[in-house]
This record gives C-alpha cells, structure tokens and sequence, in this order.
C-alpha cells in the first residue's frame, strides 16, 4: 500500500464570476520514501491539489467537491477536524513558495518552530527550544541559539526557507510537500536548499511532493513526475521516461522551451503558443487542444483519459505524436 | 479621413464600453446602489424645493403651533407653526449647495496643494506639508468655527454691495458663502495628505520613470500617467466628504454660526428644535431631520465603497 | 529614535506659536468685540475705551501677541473675560479633569466593545452575524452625536425614565451612563471597522496558512498567529482618539450638561472669551502633537519589523 494515495481529487472555487474548476479529478501514489514532481504552468492546479490534501484551501470560497486522499490508509477528507490537525504538521509537513510572507512578522522564528514541538511531540518549553536550536543547526543556520530569538525580517529570503525547512521537518513527518520552495530565491541560494533537501531525505527518510513550474529542478531530485495542465494530470512517467521519451503534445513543448547545454546543433528555443485557458468556463474537450499542434477533430469533443503507453508511462491523449506530423509548424 | 473618423469610432466604442464595465462593477454593490438612490434623492428634493414643498418655509401658522402629524401637515408643524415638511424639503436645497460646492473646493485646494507638493518635492512640500499638519492639530471643528465667524461680517458686507443680490442675502445666501468658505478651509488637508502620497508611490512606479526618462513635460507627467491612477482613491475621498460637509454643517449650526434661522438646514433643524426632545413630537421634528443627516452620510460611504471597488484595479 | 523624538519635540513649539497667531488673528479680527458683550451693546463708548485700554486690546496686533506668548511661557495665559478675575489656566485645569475622566470611560468602551465585534465579524465573515455587526457599524459611523443622543434621551430618559439625561456627578454615577452610550457608539464603531478590516487581511496571509498547515488549533491560529498583527494598525486610530481625549466633544457636553472643556469652549465662544477660545486651541494642538508622537513610539514597541528595521 502506498504511503499517501490520492484518487479522483476534484477542487472548485465558487467565486461571484463563475465556478473556477481548479482541480479536476487528479489521482497518483506516493511511496514511502519516494520523491514525485509535480510540474506545470502557475495556474494550473497544482498548489491548489497539494492544499488540498492537507484540507487547506480556504473555504468558501473553495471545496473539495469529490475523491480521497488515504494517508496511511485513511481517508484524510473523511476525518474529524481534531485528527485533520494530528496530521498536519505532524505526519506531512509543508514548506510553501514565499519565504518573505510565509512566516508570522510579529514572533521570532524560535517560537515559531517551538510551538509545533509543544502540541505534537509534547514537548515543555525547554525541550522544544532545545530541539529548535538542533533543527536550525541542521538547516544550516549560524548561531542558532542566540537567532533563535530573531523575528522574521532579520532573515534573508533564503535564510527564511531554511527556517520554513526546519519548521517543517521538527516533527519529523512521513511526508514533506514542498511548493515551489526555491522559486522566490537567487539560483545559488535554490541550489543550496534542493542539496539541504537531499541531504534532508536521506538522513530522515520521508518521501516528498516537489511541486515546480522549473523541468530543470525535478530532473535531479524526483524519481517520477507528473505534468499537470487545467487542473488535469497530463502525463506521467519516470524523470527518465519523461525527459527522454515525452509523449504529451504539452510536455514536449514545456521540453522544447527549455535550453539545452548538451546541445551540439543549433536550435531556436521553443515558445508555447496562447494561454491557458480560463478555468471558469472549462469546455468540454481536451484542455490542451486550442494550443495543440497535433490537435484532431475527436480532441475538441472528448476529454482524453490518463492511459498507459508503456509500462509505467501514462498519458492523456488522443493522438501518438511519434506516428503523426503537427498538423501546424512549430513556429 | 476615413481612417481618422473611424478612430473616433473606436474610441467612442472603447469609451462607451468602459463605461459600461465601470456600471457593471460598481452595481455589483448593492448598497452602493441604494447609496446612489438616496443621494439623486436628495438632488432632485433639493433642486425641485419650490415645487415640492407644500407651503413656504417662512410661513408662520401661531394658530396651529408644535401640531402632531396631520394631513394638512404630514410632518407636523414647529413651535411658529412653520410646516415640518417643507423646511425639510428645503433643507435639502442648503445641503446640495452646500455639499458639493464646499468639497468641490476643498478638493481643488486639496489636489493642487497635493499634488506640487508630492512632485516637486523640497521646500514647496515642506511648506504645504506643515501647512496641513498645522490645520490637523487644530481641535475639531473649531477651525472652521473661527473662520466662519471671522469671515461672516465680511462676506454680508460685501454682498450688500450688490443691489442686485439683496434678495439673496435675505435668503441665506451669505450664510451659505461663509459655510462653504470655512469647510472648504478646513477640508483641503486631509485631501492634500491623500493625493501626495499617491503621488510620492506613483513616482516610483516604471511608467513614471519611463515618462520622465522620455522628457515628458511635469504637466503632461501629471495628467496622463499620475493623476488617472490616483484617481480611484480621490474619487472616493470625494464622495465621502460630502457627507462630512453635511454633518459640518449642523455642527456649525449648533455654534450658532452659518446657516441661521429662519433659512432651513438639517442642521438648523436639529438645533432649533433640539427643545423638543422631550415632547411626543420629537421623532418627527427632531429625529427625522438628524436620521436624515445620517442616512446622508452613509449613503455617500455607501457611494465611496462602490465607487472604489469599480475603479481599483482587479 | 532619540533623534526622532527630539526633532518631533523641537517642531511643537513652531506648531504652537503659528496655530496661537492663526487664533489670535481670527479672534482680533473675528466679529463681536468682547468688551461689547462683556459691558452690553448700549455701553458707553468711553467707558468701553477704558476697559478696551486695560485690558491692552488696543495695542498693534504683534505687540498684544508677542506679550500675550511672554506671558504663556510663564504660564499665564490670562484671566477669562466672561468669568472676571479667574485665571484661564485654573478654570482650564479644573474643566479639564471632567473631560479626560469622562473620556477615557467612553474610549474605554468603545475598544472594549469594538475590538471584539470587529474579530467576531471577521470569524463569520459573509454570514448573518457579520452582515449585522456590519450594518449596526455602518449606523454608528453615519449618525452624529446630534442625531443619537435626542432619540436616546427619547428613550431612555424621557419616556421610560430608565437613566437620567446627562449631567455629572463623577465617573462612577448613573448619570454618566446616557452620555457614554452616545459617545461611544462612534469610536465603538470605527473600531469594529478597522479590527473587522484588519482581522480579514491578515486571515488571509500566507503566514496564517503557515500556523494552520502546522496543525495549531484554530483558536492558536486566531489568538496567538492573526490577531497580534491585526490589532497592531489600530494604535493609529487609538492615538487620534488619545489626542481628541483632552479636547472633550463641544456638542456632547453642552447637550449633556457635562462641565468639561467643550461646554467651557461653546461657553466661551458665545461670550467671545478670546483668552479662553487661544488656551483652549493651543491644548488641543499639543495634546494632538504628543498623541501622534506617543503612537509612532509605541509602535517600536509592539511592531518588531519598525523596532528593528
């Protein structure tokens, strides 16, 4: 049995312009131990799928309107609120994209890891800001007893994320989802905290949920990924798989816009025509079809199911883009 | 030519659009809906007064003093036996005078004071800055009482000057000019405050910057990239001092200043019969007038809120 | 910080200078002379010149001035000249110590019912609860003093007989209870608005997502992580009240029959005691100055982003 398995998870926000279906009917496993990417364009769901899951999203406007999400088998939508919070923080944890905002302005960041320790591990004060100081030691923050004491805003962006890490991990959880951790930071800084999150995973052994709009980052970290569009799972596959054999009209465009350092020839970068679409007034069909260039008539009708390729290769797709030609150039 | 005309077409369209967009979004509000009905209200009450006001406001019944509602008097009638109703009506006439014209300079004054001191920064900020801090740190409406009363002598002396205007002066005229000058003295600051720091965040916003770089002249800087974007909260402010300016108004009566009997005011009715607040009469010649002042105010905060959620962005 | 202060301190007495000449320009020039109304409008035109000379009111306007700030630096702002012979500074004092008692009950509360109805309606937001706070709020703000305390004292004295109408006989009397509800119903108000703005906001920051994605009880989320921060812009609010608090409401206490300052000012005014209307104007100014100097510095206190920043 996986360790969170999520099944036909379906997420709308009610809002006075129309129903925005913002997560429509997603389902993956998580190993014990294993780490899952979750890439796609901002907007396309995936913050929202992942709030969900630990019943965060801010409700009204939001709702979890169908699907489970078992966490060690048990349905974590179905529980009481008291066991909702037993979990939260506690068995999975999350780190979110914003360090700058993500942390309480008015308590230093001590007392903010501390009260974590104090309600699930049942720590006294003492306890707790002795376990504090370790984590931030851990996470790599100089004289962590006396800036234990700090606030917030005497921390640098990537200092933040480290502490956000620390927070996170205190209760050692089964689980760490981490939202785009690395987007609001300098590269250097993102390269240091995926190699603290590495780090991290060996020495705690919890399986992660990586969610980035950056292809570059999973390649290293995650053992499978999924690309999301619209709020729908697009494709899913072994990084390996994904990155060499990308079956998706969707995934070979977010691949081709990407430059390559292995690259001998010279190439123009792609660029994905149009928008998104808007998910207020999602039309039936593939949600992909209007930037498709392999679009055909039956993508216009029919939503396409998530179907294997190969074995553990799965795509949502009418059409097998390595037997047909684009029906329009790549500009 | 052909080309051109069709531009202005364009452009008419564009505009009648955007006004429609701006409807759509403000009518969202209910309650600012409901704000704008009650404020065309009280203009169309104020302007009509003549012909809605079923006796004059000056006429004086002593054989039906202080009467209980009736049908020959709706509302009653006060202690000279004058028609509650219409010095109500009336009272409408002095607010939409008063109102508008007395925001209309306070936000001129406002606006200019804000906006050269928010741009051309220095001595004139420091100037106008400490100007306002002064007038906030006066207490209240104290102000506006000293300027009225100081200017009050004035203003009625030199309007005698004009034979042709003597009719006006009888009519209250002179108490309205000093109750405009003394809000619209009182009331520049606050707008001076808002309009300056719009101006001072706009100035750092890349368009400005752009605009600068390009050599745009300070005016044309003003007009087409700062002034359209702080619009939305001067709007707002605007609206909102109109109701300010009507509960002003009462205060300064209450002073014994400005508007005077036997020229009706809401205020003026509040305070002349504030006597009665003990008689069964009281809801309708006292209350009614003080919740109207009331209702005016929230209608015009109603107005604002609307106003504002249709002209912020997003 | 030091700095700052001091240089906020150094600006008062330029404050206070400009704002005295402003008054004393509009007394000078303002309509009603005080020896006129002091001595009636019939008095003898040579009996007024000698008042008016003992007075100095017939000196240059810069001399009378000049003299008139000599004499404040040395604490004496001048004998009251509805009330002959008292000292404005002794009849200021003792009017003053009815209005500040008398205002610190209403402000008192006001934060007291307002903060709380400000965090209940943010809790239940768009709901039947919140509409109402909403609306009775909307009601406090819009109606003036004038409009609520004739239908209170309808009500409450004149035809229930519930309370007396105002008057005072100290903080801890009945009749201090009609002109609290009416005054407070405006700051109550304000407050309910603000915390309810405040309270929103912040339930929406990425930080209380944070408290409540560690598990923390809601009511942890809502006490210890939302509300130190929404509660943090009211001492604005709260310092425009603290420099109003001295300044006492002209209209409530001449309504109530309260003998603070404002019914000493309104008082005043129709007597054109201009000795009076100048002290009166200048208290105001700096209690207003202090109040908003007090609240900057308080907010080093409880902000820890402007204590350290």
């Amino acid at each position: 049995m996986a360790l969170l398995e999520i099944k036909g998870l379906k997420t709308r926000f009610f809002t006075e312009d129309g129903v925005v279906h913002a997560v429509n009917g997603i389902s993956y496993d998580l190993e014990e131990g294993g780490t899952l990417g979750i890439v796609g364009e901002s907007g396309c769901g995936k913050t929202v799928s992942v709030l969900s899951v630990m019943r965060l999203i801010p409700e009204p406007p939001g709702k979890i309107v169908g699907g489970e999400v078992l966490f060690e088998g048990r349905d974590i939508l179905k529980m009481d609120p008291d066991d909702v919070r037993k979990v939260r923080g506690n068995r999975i944890a999350m780190v979110f994209q914003d360090p700058m905002t993500s942390l309480n302005p008015v308590l230093t960041i001590g007392r903010q890891i501390d009260e974590a320790l104090e309600l699930h591990m049942g720590m006294d004060k003492h306890q707790a800001r002795q376990r504090t100081i370790e984590l931030l030691e851990t996470v790599g923050i100089a004289e962590a007893a006396d800036r234990a004491d700090d606030y917030p805003h005497q921390f640098s962006g990537g200092m933040r994320q480290r502490v956000m890490i620390a927070m996170a991990l205190s209760c050692n959880p089964r689980v760490l989802i981490a939202d785009e951790p690395t987007t609001a930071l300098d590269v250097t800084i993102q390269a240091q905290i995926i190699e603290l999150v590495k780090r991290l995973r060996e020495d705690i052994g919890m399986a992660i949920v990586w969610i980035t709009h950056d292809l570059g980052i999973i390649a290293g970290l995650a053992e499978r990924v999924i690309v999301m569009y619209a709020g729908y799972i697009v494709e899913r596959a072994s990084v390996k798989d994904l990155y060499g054999d990308p079956r998706h009209p969707y995934t070979i465009g977010l691949l081709g816009s990407l430059p390559r350092l292995d690259e001998t020839r010279k190439r123009r970068l792609f660029s994905m025509r149009g928008l998104p679409p808007d998910l207020i007034d999602l039309k039936p069909g593939c949600p992909f079809a209007p930037r498709c260039d392999y679009v055909i008539d039956r993508c216009w009708e029919e939503t396409p199911p998530l179907e294997p390729v190969t074995l553990g290769h799965e795509i949502a797709c009418w059409v097998d883009v390595k037997s047909s030609q684009p029906s329009k150039p790549a500009n | 030519m052909a080309r051109a005309q069709s531009v202005v077409e364009v452009e008419k369209v564009e505009q009648r659009r955007r006004w429609w967009e701006f409807w759509r979004r403000f009518s969202r509000n209910k309650l600012a809906v409901v704000g704008l009905v009650v404020v065309f209200t009280m203009f169309f009450t104020g302007i009509f007064a003549p012909w809605l006001a079923p006796y004059s406001y000056t006429d004086q019944n002593l054989d039906a003093v202080e009467q209980m509602p009736s049908l020959a008097h709706p509302l009653g009638t006060d202690e000279l036996g004058r028609d509650q109703l219409s010095r109500v009506i009336w009272g409408a006439r002095t607010a939409v005078i008063i109102a508008p014209t007395a925001t209309f300079f306070g936000v001129s004054l406002g606006l200019l004071f804000g906006l050269l001191a928010g741009y051309y920064r220095g001595w004139v900020e420091t100037v106008i800055m400490r100007l306002a801090d002064i007038l906030f740190a006066f207490p209240g409406i104290l102000l506006a009482i000293l300027i009225a009363a100081t200017v009050q002598g004035r203003i009625e002396a030199w309007l005698k000057g004009f034979e042709a205007l003597e009719g006006f002066v009888k009519a209250g005229f002179a108490q309205v000019l000093v109750v405009i000058v003394a809000l619209s003295a009182v009331g520049w600051p606050g707008m001076a405050r808002l309009v300056r720091g719009q101006v001072l965040s706009l100035r750092e916003e890349q368009f400005v910057e752009a605009a600068w770089a390009i050599g745009a002249r300070p005016w044309r800087v003003i007009r087409h990239h700062i002034l359209p974007n702080a619009m939305a909260p001067i709007v707002v402010s605007i609206s909102m001092s109109m109701g300010g300016a009507i509960v002003a108004e009462a205060g300064l009566s209450f002073m014994g200043i400005g508007i005077r009997p036997p020229t009706p005011s809401w205020g003026a009715l509040i305070i002349d019969n504030y006597s009665f607040w003990r008689s069964p009469a009281a809801p309708v010649l006292l209350w009614l007038p003080a919740l109207i002042v009331g209702a005016m105010v929230a209608a015009f905060n109603f107005v604002g809120d609307g106003l504002n959620e249709a002209l912020s962005p997003g | 910080m030091v700095t700052y202060v001091v240089r906020r301190l150094l600006w008062l007495p330029f404050l206070l200078l400009i704002i005295g000449l402003i008054t004393f320009a509009l007394g000078l020039y303002g309509p009603g002379d005080p020896v006129l109304v002091m001595m009636g409008q019939h008095a003898n035109p040579e009996a007024a010149a000698r008042v008016r000379h003992e007075l100095g009111l017939d000196r240059p306007f810069l001399v009378q001035y000049a003299d008139y700030v000599w004499k404040a630096l040395h604490g004496d702002f001048g004998e009251s000249l509805k009330y002959r012979g008292q000292p404005v500074g002794r009849l200021m004092a003792k009017r003053l110590t009815v209005t500040v008692q008398f205002n610190v009950v209403v402000m008192a509360v006001g934060v007291a019912v307002g903060i709380p109805l400000g965090i209940l309606a943010a809790l239940n937001r768009n709901n039947l609860i919140d509409y109402f706070i909403v609306l009775l709020t909307v009601a406090g703000i819009s109606l003036p003093v004038l409009a609520i305390a004739p239908i209170a004292m309808w009500f409450l004295a004149a035809r229930f007989h519930l309370l007396p109408s105002g008057g005072w006989d100290g903080i801890f009397s009945r009749r201090i209870i009609m002109p609290t509800l009416v005054l407070a119903i405006g700051p109550a108000a304000v407050f309910v608005r603000q915390t309810r703005a405040n309270m929103l906001e912040v339930l929406d920051q990425d930080y209380v997502r944070t408290a409540r994605a560690k598990g923390l009880r809601e009511y942890t989320v809502i006490v210890a992580h939302a509300l130190r921060n929404a509660l943090i812009p009211l001492f604005t609010i709260f310092g425009l009240m603290l420099g109003g608090l001295v300044g006492g409401g002209i209209i409530t206490e001449s309504i109530f029959g309260i003998p603070g300052i404002g019914r000493l000012v309104w008082d005043a005014f129709g007597a054109r005691d201009y000795p009076v209307i100048m002290a009166y104007t200048l208290l105001v100014a700096m209690a207003y100055t202090l109040a908003n100097l007090f609240v900057d510095v308080c907010y080093r206190f409880v902000d820890p982003r402007i204590r350290y920043g």
